[in-house]
């Protein structure tokens, strides 16, 4: 432990920044990538070599239906990533505006905005989700459609507290004094401000929004087979769990490393720009379990 | 008196969120593309003809108006009358009254393991800061916030179940049933309410009292538990109430992994069936289950800082 | 959330995910021996149950419902079928079997079916079976007709009466021959005692208790938990040589499986119960007798030939040379279920015509694809006609254990001669709307099963709605097909019925409308100290009757 911590103290801060960004790129590019180096077609069923165990053809063996599991857990890698941007980003732009209008506006928009907000966050997101999910049927595109509509909601509070503070800022009075006009005013000086805050809060969400998806595709809501995605992989191979474990502990694994990876990096972002007092109370509210 | 006004104030300002949760959930559900009539056929084995169809329609009440349905399912919420479920033909408050303990028990002992594990830790990792003990906690929390919870469930399982045979694999019928899956629930708790506890400490160690306390010769083991832990305990408290309604939604992960007949995989049933009345309840208690949380959080804040009822009173 | 913070403890976590790592490395190692933990769990699974008393405790995934005989969800279909008794009973081959009707005529013209009634049969309260009761049952059906409008009989009879204590004639509105296999069918045909009706008679929605002719009274009941049954021993019939029967919920298959390798549980029987592979592993253990039942029903693709590729008759065929349906039975069943050839199963009546299997040979699928006109481009992987690919989607149940990696093994079947396979995993209810809209080019399908089939069978292709029908309009000769169909069920001639059945299912068959993959069974798994244990003709019979226990 003497000798771990003494390494530890040596690492600076600017270190863990890039030793994320080096793991944060390996996975993203291993996901880029994946048909070219991953070593077999993800979704061929090949039914004579189910569950072998590692050899040089399936590095990591091969799952019930004699799938790569190597393969399959790379192009993975892609279908999680682009799905949790997809969603973190429709969220962004649609916070933005909600939270933008009413933070901006205030008054009774703001409260009627606030209370449809606390409506909605009465539901734990999870139900939420599910509930949505279950009127238009499980899929990858309801469940991207679900969480973004349960997840902006979140944004939208976030941006709008934000909006307000900098709305109090002298500058900004100063520059409504000059005859600024309000979009110019929102556009030049309140949307650049928010951007710091919301990249690190981004950081975090999408290590969250991985968990969501996973979480969903687990009970069979969200990705559908034969796609490749983390959660459903572990759910495919939970029937195998006393005879080949490996065909869930894997994918969790995964998903673990990449929802770490995010983590440190949000927290290693928030540290360097001294918003970590801001951040952990909405990130707890956010926190859709 | 003024205990009263404070949670009356306060049951006032959480109808309007409970009553538009509910109104949220109706709706969607009626934007369905699925004829909850035809689900029922379905589930049945009957081929759908369309007579069939047109009787369970009226025999469910699905052949009225989208107003008359809401308004006949707020009047029947105003005498505690959950509806019938399409699927078992049983009042709801019935079927999940026969699930709720289930379901309760394991969100209250998720907590209860959450607090014993997280106080100690927390205590222990804000005396020796930056000590072993804080290293390993601090790990804790990272872990806590980075693995998916059915995962854990499942490593529990296989590693303790299945592996080392210390626990049973499935069911709900003794408390040892009850261990793995409220630990699973637990688990995300323990890292997030000792971290909150330790900064809340660390702060009011700074606090003028306790430096007076010192002066006065009283051990730090005494100076927290009498006087330091009331205030550092409120973050842990309000996070706790939030969590409430949280707990019951990772249930239904949780009791489907472990085979728990709960309200978790009542609900996620449910769902499958498109059983309207039963969604709609159980939405409806987890919202009331999230302002419930919330305000009991608030009124044990309360008591422990009573100036926050006075600031609430005067209207924020 | 987590105020993890200081960055330096990166270092403490890129050990820890090595950790994790290795940790599921060396689970990899543990899992060279599968048997292991098996053969752990099992020791010894000594019952504490006397010899005396024989008692069968088996699991079921489900509550046993309310044991109401007339209707649906959540009413367990085995549960009913084990506890109330039909006028007729459907054995071996589809032969009839008397068994609450000692006896039945037919009219000339097929519509009135006069039914003896055996005498001294008494409901488990005492009371007599007679045709009063009879006619009480059949009153509150006929109240709810609607409901039961998708049995073909309910649908026909246009009055029942009572002739005298012991004679029930009920008459049609037109001839219907597949009537007495429906009398044998487990709900709504089924006789519950008359203090067993609500106030009103009405059935629909509540029972007041479960009052029947059968084997089997149930005397403990809890909820989501367990249904004892304790043998009815003023049975008129033979009685079972068990005399109590518990029923514990168990809903995890996993979980069946443990309860049975503990001794918790005697049995596991039915459909779909545990997974095939621990079928497979139960069954390699030495440790339990396990039984495949006789084909049940059948599993098939519908294939849709009102539009797309598979409008053409080529491209169908094509399609039935290139599934490797044995490897489908063997890898994904485990030879549980068994290869079909064709829709309906050979042991199902009618259905035996002798009918030329397809092949497996993609050289076949090939050449017939490219007849029609669906060429592999230089360098492509995909089959190409007109400059449009060979694109096709198959739509599956979404949490189906089965369909699903069938559905994924049939894509690389197909992607073998060229052609592209979307599958689409949906749940239920959505694969149903799909269903009915005949909007799919292929679909996973199960048919009824006994007793229900072949003629129910019949009428889901010629009735329009549930979209077999619209899935046919590709068919040149569709409407001779259809009236066929219609035809066969009003048959009162026995060689007749035979030529329709026979033209039917040839026509079906080469015009290659569905492609049979494999024909469900049932399944059992029991320790060697449960002895004569034989499945029912019938899907939804149970097998208590016969079975015993000797330790």
């Amino acid at each position: 432990m003497e000798g771990i911590r003494r390494i530890g103290w040596t690492v600076s801060q600017h270190k863990v920044l890039s030793i994320c960004m080096v793991l944060i790129s390996i996975i993203v590019l291993s996901g880029l990538l994946a048909p070219l180096i991953a070593p077999n077609d993800p979704n061929f069923v090949d039914l004579m070599h189910k569950l072998e165990g590692p050899s040089k053809q399936f590095p990591l063996g091969t799952d019930q239906l004699g799938r790569c599991l190597l393969s399959r857990l790379l192009y993975g890698t892609r279908v999680s990533l682009s799905l949790a941007l997809l969603i973190v980003t429709s969220c962004l732009v649609i916070g933005t505006i909600i939270g933008c209008f009413a933070g901006y506006i205030g008054g009774k928009v703001d409260g009627l905005v606030m209370r449809i907000c606390d409506a909605i966050l009465a539901i734990p997101s999870l139900i939420l989700a599910i509930s949505l999910i279950a009127i238009w049927g499980a899929g990858w595109k309801q469940m991207a459609v679900a969480l973004i509509i349960v997840q902006s909601v979140y944004y939208a509070r976030f941006i709008r507290g934000l909006v307000k503070n900098i709305k109090q800022q002298t500058y900004i009075t100063a520059a409504k004094i000059a005859g600024t006009s309000t979009l110019r005013l929102m556009t030049r000086h309140i949307i650049p401000n928010l951007l710091p805050p919301l990249f690190i809060v981004v950081t975090l969400e999408i290590g969250w929004v991985i968990m969501d998806i996973s979480a969903l595709s687990f009970i069979g809501l969200g990705v559908q087979s034969p796609t490749p995605e983390w959660g459903a992989m572990i759910n495919e191979g939970k029937s195998f769990l006393r005879s080949h474990p490996r065909l869930m502990i894997v994918p969790g694994v995964m998903i673990f490393c990449m929802v770490a990876i995010l983590n440190l990096l949000g927290e290693a972002l928030s540290e360097r720009k001294g918003l970590s007092r801001l951040l952990p109370k909405w990130a707890k509210e956010a926190k859709g379990s | 008196m003024r205990w009263l006004a404070y949670v009356l104030n306060r049951l006032a300002m959480m109808v309007p969120v409970i009553v538009g949760a509910s109104f949220v959930c109706f709706l969607l559900l009626r934007a369905s593309p699925v004829d909850p009539a035809k689900a029922y056929l379905s589930v049945s084995n009957i081929v759908p003809t369309e007579q069939a169809i047109a009787a369970v329609r009226a025999e469910l009440g699905l052949d009225r108006s989208f107003w008359s349905q809401y308004g006949h399912w707020l009047w029947q919420l105003i005498h505690f009358d959950f509806g019938i479920s399409f699927f078992s033909k049983l009042p709801v408050a019935k079927e999940l009254a026969a699930r709720l303990p289930i379901t309760a028990t394991l969100a209250v002992s998720s907590l209860f393991i959450a607090f014993v594990i997280s106080i100690p830790l927390g205590i222990a990792s804000a005396l020796r800061k930056n000590r072993i003990i804080d290293h390993i906690s601090r790990i804790l929390a990272f872990l806590g916030a980075s693995i998916p919870q059915f995962w854990l469930a499942y490593l529990l399982l296989y590693f303790l179940s299945v592996k080392l045979d210390w626990f049973p694999l499935q069911g709900a019928d003794t408390w040892i049933h009850y261990v793995l899956p409220s630990f699973t629930l637990a688990f995300a708790l323990i890292a997030t309410y000792s971290r909150l506890l330790r900064a809340g400490l660390l702060e009011s160690m700074e606090e003028p009292f306790v430096l007076y306390a010192r002066a006065r010769g009283l051990s730090t083991y005494k100076i927290i538990i009498h006087h330091v832990l009331r205030h550092a305990i409120k973050p842990v408290i309000t996070a706790a109430g939030m969590n409430l309604g949280k707990l019951f939604a990772g249930a239904v992960i949780v009791e489907q992994i472990f085979s728990m007949p709960g309200m978790g995989g009542f609900f996620l049933e449910s769902v499958y069936h498109r059983d309207y009345p039963v969604i709609q309840s159980y939405v409806l208690i987890m919202a009331i289950a999230f302002v419930v949380g919330n305000l009991a959080a608030d009124v044990i804040q309360a008591y422990l800082d009573p100036r926050l009822t006075q600031k609430t009173n005067k209207g924020e | 959330m987590l105020r993890t913070g200081t960055p330096k403890y990166s270092f403490i976590f890129i050990v820890l995910i090595f950790t994790i790592i290795l940790a599921g490395c060396n689970s990899k190692t543990n899992e060279s021996s599968p048997s292991a933990s098996v053969s752990a769990s099992s020791s010894a699974s000594e019952s504490a149950n006397a010899v005396a008393d024989k008692t069968l405790t088996l699991s079921w995934p489900k509550d046993i419902g309310p044991l109401n005989p007339h209707q649906y969800t959540p009413n367990e279909f085995f549960a009913q079928g084990m506890y109330y008794e039909p006028l007729i009973d459907y054995g071996e081959g589809g032969k009839l079997i008397p068994k609450l009707a000692e006896s039945w005529d037919i009219s000339e013209d097929g519509k009135e079916y006069t039914f003896h009634l055996r005498q001294n049969v008494k409901f488990s309260d005492g009371s007599d079976f007679d045709s009063a009761v009879v006619q009480k049952n059949f009153d509150t059906i006929l109240a709810n007709r609607d409901m039961h409008s998708w049995l073909g009989v309910i649908a026909q009879i246009e009055k029942t009466e009572a002739i005298d204590a012991h004679t029930f004639k009920i008459t049609l509105k037109n001839r219907y021959y597949p009537a007495l296999q429906e009398f044998a069918v487990v709900r709504p045909l089924r006789f519950l005692g008359a203090a067993g009706f609500p106030d009103d008679g009405n059935t629909a929605n509540e029972i007041k208790s479960p009052i029947t002719t059968g084997p089997w009274v149930l005397t403990e009941y809890t909820k989501d938990q367990q249904a004892v049954f304790t043998r009815n021993d003023n049975y008129w019939g033979t009685k079972p040589k068990i005399n109590k029967l518990v029923v514990k919920v168990i809903p995890d298959a996993e979980a069946r499986v443990l309860a049975l390798e503990k001794g918790d549980i005697d049995l596991i029987w039915g459909e779909g119960v545990i997974s095939l592979d621990s079928f497979v592993s139960l069954k390699d253990s030495g440790k339990f007798e396990t039984a495949i039942s006789d084909p049940v029903a059948s599993r098939a693709l519908i294939v849709n030939s009102s539009k797309g590729p598979f409008a053409d008759l080529n491209v169908r065929l094509a399609l039935q040379h290139a599934v490797n349906k044995q490897a489908l039975v063997e890898g994904v069943t485990n030879n549980v279920e068994k290869m079909a050839d064709t829709i309906i199963s050979s042991n199902f009546p009618y259905a035996n015509i002798g009918l030329k299997p397809y092949d497996y040979n993609l050289e076949t699928a090939k050449s017939l694809l490219d007849q029609a006109g669906w060429t592999l481009p230089e360098g492509k992987s995909v089959r190409e006609k007109d400059g449009k690919p060979l694109e096709i989607e198959l739509v599956y149940m979404g949490p189906d254990q089965i369909e699903k990696p069938m559905a994924a093994a049939i894509q690389s079947d197909l992607k073998q001669i060229g052609v592209s396979l979307k599958t689409t995993g949906v749940e239920r209810e959505l694969r149903n709307k799909r269903m009915e809209t005949a909007d799919f080019d292929l679909l996973f399908w199960g048919t009824y099963g006994a007793p229900y089939d072949p003629h129910n069978f019949v009428s889901t292709n010629y009735e329009p709605g549930y979209g077999i029908y619209e899935s046919q309009q590709g068919l040149a000769m569709k409407d001779e097909l259809h009236q066929q169909m219609k035809d066969v069920l009003l048959t009162v001639d026995e060689q007749e019925r035979q030529k329709l059945y026979t033209s039917i299912f040839t026509i079906l068959h080469e015009q290659a409308v569905y492609l049979p993959i494999s024909y469900l069974t049932n399944i059992a798994v029991y320790p060697n100290y449960v002895k004569e244990f034989k499945f029912p003709a019938h899907r939804d019979e149970t097998p208590f009757d016969t079975i015993d226990i000797q330790k």
